[in-house]
């Protein structure tokens, strides 16, 4: 299995991130699969006793995300699947996601605007680049205009 | 017959023992009349022990002697009363002295000579006047303070959990309070049986209650039914979605917390957003202020109004009669608002041109109700509760006496998997209220309340206007910056003296006022109220940004604009 990660969370700003791997599936004719990190570290702070639904509500929330951008894919004739991973780093869950599909490409957008502890900084993204690629030997691509 | 003999001959003796023990009473009393060396005068003295601000005082350690005599001691009870029995026998006194003594407060004698000694001689009986206490600031008074000031830091500025910092509070507390007595006693602050006296059970059963019921609730999907519902009738007119959605939402907070309602209210809302291209924010922001703001139109719709209900004596029908006029007013008003704001967000679905069939047909497929029987059950429990929070005034029904009740009847109903239901209670929630209720009642013992409300009575004066637009704006402006429970929990002593000497106050206004601006000032910022956090949490995570100054630009006004329409209610209902 080969093919395209791309780790995405929705809201006009991922739109480069799923752009640039739709341009990157369409010139390798590769499939792409599009990750979403289910992430409820916001409930520490509040009401863990609603874990049980807002998870489920989450989750769903994802799958949106996710059917959006591969109705998008499908569009352009690109081959796409939305992927639900549970985690507090989402770069774990994209390291472990490009070893079980042994891909070849990871689209890493950065958020903009996000101050959460889990996103990366410029510094940290390309840090986290070079280590993808030392551990998954897949290569990372940057959405035009974000890292360049 | 001879058993009926002795059934009447213990009846008989049951009916002599009153006068048996009258005449052994009165046996004593002469003795204590005849003797010559002894007190000669009827053993009862009593009377109320105020503080400053002429609030009952409660365990003060009252003490009647004589010429280095102790002749009686008692403790004073919740209203303040104390009663002295004088049972030593002592030379007749020329003075006696009751002397006052209480942790927090400068110690105070009463002399009682001459007429009154007189008089005490004669009735049997001495009204003593009252005796007031003035505050006496300790070195517990300042740790307190500190203690609770710095538990409200942290809070506000999230660096440990609400719960665990209201904990941190109440034990550092407990160890000056145990650990540093011994040593000077000064430090001493309150006592664990002292501090279990200013928690608020009421509270804390009526939050679990609604807690269950919510979780039932939860379950059914109706959150999600009810969104899309928005959707289909408004026929795909933003503005129109906008409306019915804050509709929706204030609804479900007036009888839901607001958390629980924009947990569940969030993802739904935003899938509705992408679906029809829309930034989500445009319909987030609303909702959750209008969630904010209707939430206080019942009892049960924030907990901050079930502790002003709870500590002003106020029922769901005061608040229905009371503050809901004016809370429908204030959404009026923040309706209009969020359509103008947001007039240039809310475009792309008017032309149609972001809508997602796609997504729309899955969003048809997920808004539907899941458990039908569970949400009809929870639906004619619910109505029942809302009967008797109404009606269960009248005999005295307590709202947590309700909420359990209902809970109840729920979970036998239902019979659900109990396990799953008790962990659907958020605990930490109600450990967050026991100790916060601690803290609070540390500096309430330490006098720190006291002069707080001194101050503003001093500030306000006999002036109930005045004290309507300090209560209400500045308890607005505080609440966009620390957490609005502590807050309310904090200032409900000092609205309790407010209300007691500002004429035209005991109709209970600055209770409401106090609600007013502690909810709809949770909108003047992200971290005044914690359905914002939970909406920003959410939103985030679908790549939807709510930064504290996007909050504060959309959100302030808002505050404004509501918080202008109920006070103008406040003012013209009462």
């Amino acid at each position: 299995m080969s093919g395209i990660v791309c780790a995405i969370r929705g809201g006009a700003s991922s739109q480069p991130t799923i752009d640039q791997a739709i341009r990157t599936a369409v010139a390798t004719d590769l499939p792409v699969y599009f990750l979403y990190v289910l992430n409820l570290d916001f409930l520490k702070k509040g009401s863990q006793s609603r874990t049980q639904t807002i998870s489920a509500e989450m989750r769903e929330l994802g799958e949106f995300i996710l059917l959006a951008a591969q109705a998008q894919a499908e569009q352009q004739g690109v081959s796409a699947q939305g992927i639900i991973r549970e985690g507090d780093v989402v770069g774990d869950e994209i390291i472990g996601l490009c070893h079980e599909l042994t891909a070849d490409y990871v689209i890493l957008g950065r958020p903009k605007g996000a101050k959460q502890e889990n996103v990366f900084t410029h510094e940290q993204l390309d840090r986290f680049g070079r280590h993808i690629e030392e551990e998954t030997g897949a290569s990372v691509v940057y959405p035009l205009g974000d890292n360049s | 017959m001879k058993r009926y003999g002795k059934l009447l001959f213990v009846l008989l003796i049951l009916a002599a023992w009153p006068w048996v023990l009258r005449e052994d009473v009165q046996a004593e009393g002469a003795d204590v009349q005849t003797q010559g060396t002894a007190v000669s005068i009827s053993p009862l003295l009593t009377g109320y022990i105020r503080d400053a601000q002429a609030q009952p005082v409660l365990d003060a350690h009252v003490t009647a002697y004589a010429e280095n005599t102790v002749l009686a001691e008692a403790v004073s009870q919740e209203d303040g009363r104390y009663t002295l029995l004088v049972t030593a026998n002592t030379p007749t006194p020329t003075e006696i002295t009751i002397h006052v003594e209480r942790h927090h407060f400068q110690a105070a004698d009463y002399v009682i000579k001459d007429s009154d000694l007189e008089h005490l001689q004669q009735s049997h009986l001495l009204q003593i006047p009252i005796i007031t206490l003035e505050r006496h600031i300790t070195p517990g008074f300042w740790i307190a303070t500190f203690v609770f000031m710095g538990m409200l830091a942290l809070i506000a500025l999230g660096k440990l959990h609400n719960t665990l910092a209201a904990l941190l509070g109440a034990s550092l507390i407990f160890a000056v309070s145990y650990l540093g007595t011994p040593l000077y006693d000064g430090l001493y602050i309150f006592h664990f049986e002292d501090a279990l006296r200013y928690i608020d059970w009421n509270v804390i059963f009526l939050i679990m209650g609604m807690m269950i019921v919510i979780a039932v609730v939860e379950r059914t999907g109706v959150f999600q039914w009810a969104a899309y519902m928005a959707y289909r009738l408004s026929g795909g007119r933003a503005w129109l979605l906008v409306v019915i959605l804050m509709i929706v939402t204030g609804i479900a907070s007036a009888f839901l917390d607001n958390v629980t309602t924009m947990l569940l209210m969030t993802p739904v809302t935003i899938r509705i957003a992408l679906s029809l291209g829309i930034n989500p924010l445009a319909l987030l922001m609303p909702e959750v202020m209008a969630s904010n703001v209707v939430g206080i139109s019942t009892l049960v719709g924030t907990p901050t109004n079930i502790l002003i209900g709870s500590y002003g004596g106020i029922g769901f029908n005061d608040f229905l009669t009371n503050l809901t006029p004016g809370v429908m007013l204030a959404l009026v008003g923040l309706i209009l608002y969020s359509l103008f704001v947001y007039r240039h967000d809310l475009r792309p679905a008017e032309t149609g041109a972001g809508i997602s069939e796609v997504l729309l047909q899955r969003l048809a497929e997920r808004g539907r109700i899941t458990e039908p029987d569970h949400l009809k059950k929870a639906g004619v429990v619910g109505a029942g509760m809302i009967v008797l929070f109404v009606w269960g005034e009248r005999v005295h029904l307590l709202p947590s006496v309700t909420a359990v009740m209902g809970a109840t009847t729920l979970l036998l109903w239902i019979k659900p998997d109990i396990e799953e239901m008790i962990e659907a209670v958020d605990w930490t929630t109600l450990v967050f209220f026991m100790t916060l209720f601690i803290s609070v009642g540390a500096v309430q013992e330490v006098g720190l309340i006291s002069y707080i409300a001194s101050g503003i009575g001093r500030l306000v004066g006999t002036n109930l206007t005045l004290a309507m637009l300090a209560v209400i704006w500045l308890s607005a402006i505080l609440s966009t910056m620390i957490a609005n429970i502590p807050f309310t929990a904090a200032m409900l002593p000092v609205i309790g003296f407010l209300s007691g000497n500002i004429p035209g106050a005991e109709s209970k206004v600055l209770f409401y006022c106090l609600s007013v601006g502690s909810a709809m000032g949770g909108n003047g910022s992200l971290i005044g109220a914690s359905a914002n956090m939970v909406t920003a949490g959410i939103a985030e995570r679908a790549g939807s940004s709510i930064t504290y100054m996007y909050f504060l630009r959309k959100g302030f006004p808002a505050l404004v604009v509501t918080v202008t329409l109920a006070t103008i209610w406040l003012f013209i209902h009462f």
